[in-house]
């Protein structure tokens, strides 16, 4: 399948762990602007791609193509983490990962300074421009947390936030570096009904108003299959189909995968 | 763990052999620490027999020291599994709350008796400090002390104190310093500067009569140049305090304060009081614990704010940091032609410092590049190695160093300057320790600073997920690698200081139990918060000089380690987080317990790893 504008291209990409393929010739496309979701069953793969993805993991085999902007072409293989979060790939984790020490706010303005210049020497003296970038993410911090509806959250410990709030600061804190395409790791694990419906109108906000691409792993299918413009499911590492979700639903290789076929199933 | 939990009556004596044995454990640590630091010969010597080497006051002393630490130990299991409740359920009430809980009569007598206190304690002090020594310490001559001036000054400066502080806590009255006239609050400052200054200068008696005051006199107070000097600190002080802008309410969110509020009185009452006693206090000390403030104290707390920065900001076991230190004072005794490798030119000491921070943050960033990609035991280990490569090069290669003979002479602090010549003289070591202070107070503030700014939260974010912060786009490998060469430039200034007052180096002084004495330091006063560090160096430094005179219990120099080790297995049983710890570390160790996030105690990094 070919795209006019792609925001991720990954080409054959095989990632393996001694023995173990965990990714087998994965190509995909995701077209700017677009909610894609990835789903599969347990040890499909699909984090092990989000990790491909954002440099933390280094695939044997293929190439992954991030198009920040239509003319630019970012090679993600290869490159560290935090450089690809620089070009502008921000993520969720599927165990959420707070700096649990820290407040809600702490949290979010650390993810708005990560690309802010300041150094030691700026930071000691409090030099001018230091002030100015200060005085920008508290206020960039403030809107986040109204964004995501955590206000009333600002001077709370991340520990001790419940799961909910966790996985909206998450998304906030990845906001904070002003992502070109979002990654999300299974938001909705372990948060209840009205919870989840909250989440799903904020991860279609974040798509429509803030115009960022959305890539999303999720286990629940009634929240995928009204977020995600088109689907794609993983299986043993490799990509088995493609579709929207009409054809998602109705695809046989999905359903045995997800349910098992008689024959298959029994080895 | 027994399952009788849930039944509602508790025994609270149910001890059972886990206690026995944690008992044990405890008496016969405290009986092993009695034999290992013992008098030599009383214990280890079977001449002595066993009844006269065992009932010495010193076992005695062990043996209690382990019954209760076995108690303390019993206690926090006991009240751990839920056999026992704990002592305090309530909120322990802070002293502002008691004392507006008295009725308003108990509150003014409250208040007269503790001023009477401190007008009492200002006047002994006044009396201990003063120009008279024949009656020092006796009751009878403090009247004699309204015969000066001095006694006014502390008089006035102790009770003001105390009154605003006594407004503050018991909330007396609404009454407020900046509600005053602006004109009548400037006269009082101005006044009260003058009498302060009349009793800074303890070397000159005559200064201390009225005459003082008299701008024709010979030995006017307006003939001090340090006169001057209050007056212009204190003028700035307090117009900057009467025409600061009032906060608007609401722009900050309200700190949550354990204790007091923090109100600008109190924020400047505390600046007062410590600049009393970190300026006034040492003159009055004798030579010994002059030289110790300069040589002990001083030069450690700024190791240890330095190492702090590693270590506790950053979370990176730094067990190496002397070779930092010693790269600084070897730097020093290079450039003052002490070495046999002579310099292209020679340096005042003043100018060594830049080069000693430059060359001392290189070496940082040299070792931290590849070693600060290890997670926490190996880069323990590798800094430890290269601590002893210092100090083995430092004792073995006398071509370079001298070796263990140690260096040449080193030139001392010295001004040539517009006229200024001032050479720093080992009789006056005053003078080293302000020199020093001059060094320290900025690099708290800039720490501090540095602390509260976007690199210390980056710091924190490191230390508590590596993976998430580098998914915000952190490049964790380079703020690392700043801390180390923060910490290592840090130390390279204490060398020089070091070198220079001690005019001659011996590699012997920078050994291994050298780093862990800065660590322990570190660890003792709180990792991570400033204030601590500081008070865990001059608690840890203070308490063996002072020991040195005063022989406790059959102390001996030698056992100085071993004490300090079990103060330190005592303080990661009881309040891991250190004396006076951050509160970002605090929590940080209240969520590990609860076995939340993944900061240990020395914020070790786990992370994971693609094969």
């Amino acid at each position: 399948m070919t795209s006019a504008d792609p925001i991720f291209e990954v080409k054959d990409v095989t990632l393996r762990f001694g023995g173990v393929t965990s990714l087998n010739n994965v190509s995909l496309n995701q077209e700017r602007g677009e909610i894609l979701s990835v789903i599969g069953p347990n040890g499909a793969g699909k984090t092990s791609l989000f990790n491909c993805l954002t440099g933390v993991y280094l695939p044997q085999e293929g190439s992954i193509t991030f198009h920040p902007t239509q003319t630019k072409a970012i090679k993600i293989v290869g490159r560290a983490p935090h450089r690809v979060a620089q070009a502008g790939v921000a993520r969720t984790f599927q165990t959420s990962r707070m700096f649990n020490a820290l407040t809600t706010f702490e949290n979010v303005k650390i993810g708005v300074e990560a690309h802010q210049k300041t150094g030691p020497i700026g930071a000691m003296l409090k030099l001018p421009r230091t002030r100015h970038e200060e005085k920008f993410s508290d206020q960039r911090s403030h809107e986040l947390l109204e964004y995501v509806n955590l206000t009333h959250r600002t001077n709370t410990l991340a520990s001790s936030l419940p799961y909910g709030d966790r996985r909206r600061l998450e998304i906030a804190r990845a906001l904070g570096t002003d992502p070109k395409v979002l990654l999300l790791d299974e938001p909705a694990a372990g948060t209840n009904p009205s919870e989840k419906l909250a989440l799903a109108e904020l991860i279609s906000r974040i798509n429509t108003e803030l115009g960022i691409s959305i890539l999303l792993i999720e286990h629940d299918m009634k929240l995928v299959m009204s977020l995600a413009q088109r689907l794609i499911v993983l299986n043993f590492g490799g990509v088995i189909a493609e579709g929207t979700p009409q054809e998602i639903q109705e695809n046989p290789l999905v359903i045995e995968a997800y349910l098992g076929a008689s024959d298959e199933a029994t080895q | 763990m027994s399952t009788e939990s849930t039944v509602p009556k508790r025994r609270y004596w149910a001890l059972n052999g886990e206690d026995a044995r944690r008992m044990c454990t405890a008496i016969v640590g405290g009986l092993v620490l009695a034999i290992m630091t013992g008098p030599e010969g009383a214990i280890s010597d079977p001449t002595y027999g066993v009844k006269t080497s065992l009932l010495t006051g010193h076992v005695v002393g062990y043996f209690i020291f382990g019954v209760v630490l076995g108690c303390l130990l019993t206690y926090r299991a006991k009240v751990k599994d839920g056999t026992w409740r704990r002592v305090r359920t309530a909120r322990r009430r802070t002293m502002s709350e008691r004392v507006t809980a008295f009725s308003s009569i108990w509150r003014y007598a409250f208040l007269a008796v503790t001023t009477f206190l401190v007008a009492l304690i200002s006047l002994i002090f006044a009396d201990f400090s003063g120009p008279v020594t024949r009656n020092k310490m006796s009751v009878h001559v403090l009247e004699h002390q309204f015969l000066y001036t001095r006694t006014y000054g502390y008089l006035v400066l102790a009770v003001a104190l105390w009154f605003v502080v006594v407004n503050q806590v018991m909330q007396l009255s609404s009454f407020k310093l900046r509600s005053l006239p602006r004109p009548v609050l400037g006269l009082s400052a101005i006044i009260a500067i003058l009498l302060f200054s009349l009793t800074s200068d303890p070397f000159l008696p005559a200064r201390f009569s009225w005459r003082a005051l008299d701008p024709h006199a010979s030995n006017s107070l307006f003939h001090h140049w340090t006169t001057y000097l209050w007056l212009i600190l204190g003028l700035a002080v307090t117009i900057s305090w009467l025409f600061r802008r009032d906060p608007i309410d609401g722009a900050k969110p309200a700190r949550r304060s354990r204790a007091l509020a923090v109100t600008p009185e109190m924020r400047i009452i505390t600046y007062v009081a410590a600049g009393f006693i970190v300026f006034e206090a040492p003159k009055y000390l004798s030579l010994y614990w002059q030289i110790s403030l300069y040589q002990q104290i001083g030069v450690f707390c700024l190791l240890a704010i330095g190492l702090n920065i590693v270590v506790g900001f950053a979370g990176l076991l730094d067990l190496g940091y002397v070779a930092f230190y010693a790269l600084g004072a070897y730097v020093t005794a290079y450039f003052s032609g002490a070495l046999p490798l002579h310099p292209p030119f020679q340096l005042n000491p003043f100018f060594i410092i830049p080069f000693a921070i430059i060359i001392a943050m290189l070496s940082g960033v040299l070792l931290g590049l590849p070693t600060l990609r290890l997670r926490g035991d190996y880069l323990a280990i590798v800094t430890l190695g290269f601590g002893e490569i210092v100090y083995v090069l430092a004792n073995d290669w006398t071509q370079v160093t001298y070796g263990s003979a140690g260096t040449g002479a080193i030139t001392n602090f010295n001004v040539h300057l517009l006229g200024i010549n001032y050479v720093w003289n080992p009789v006056n070591p005053l003078s080293y320790y302000y020199l020093m202070i001059g060094i320290l107070i900025p690099a708290i503030f800039l720490f501090d600073f540095l602390n509260h700014s976007k690199v210390g939260r980056t710091w924190a974010a490191i230390r508590e997920d590596e993976v998430a912060a580098q998914s915000l786009g952190i490049n964790a490998l380079k703020y690392k690698v700043m801390a180390f060469a923060m910490g290592a430039s840090t130390a390279g200034v204490a060398g020089v200081f070091t070198a220079v007052k001690v005019g001659h180096l011996f590699p012997n002084t920078f050994v291994l139990q050298l780093s862990i004495t800065i660590l322990v330091l570190v660890i003792f006063g709180g990792m991570g918060s400033i204030v601590g560090v500081l008070f865990g160096a001059i608690v840890l430094q203070w308490l063996p000089s002072y020991l040195n005179f005063h022989s406790y219990f059959g102390y001996q120099q030698a056992d100085l380690y071993l004490y300090i080790g079990a103060l330190l297995v005592v303080m990661m049983i009881f309040r891991p987080q250190g004396l006076v710890p951050s509160r970002r570390r605090r929590r940080e160790i209240l969520d590990a317990e609860e076995g939340l996030g993944s900061a240990d105690a020395l914020g070790a990094i786990t992370q994971e790893q693609p094969s």
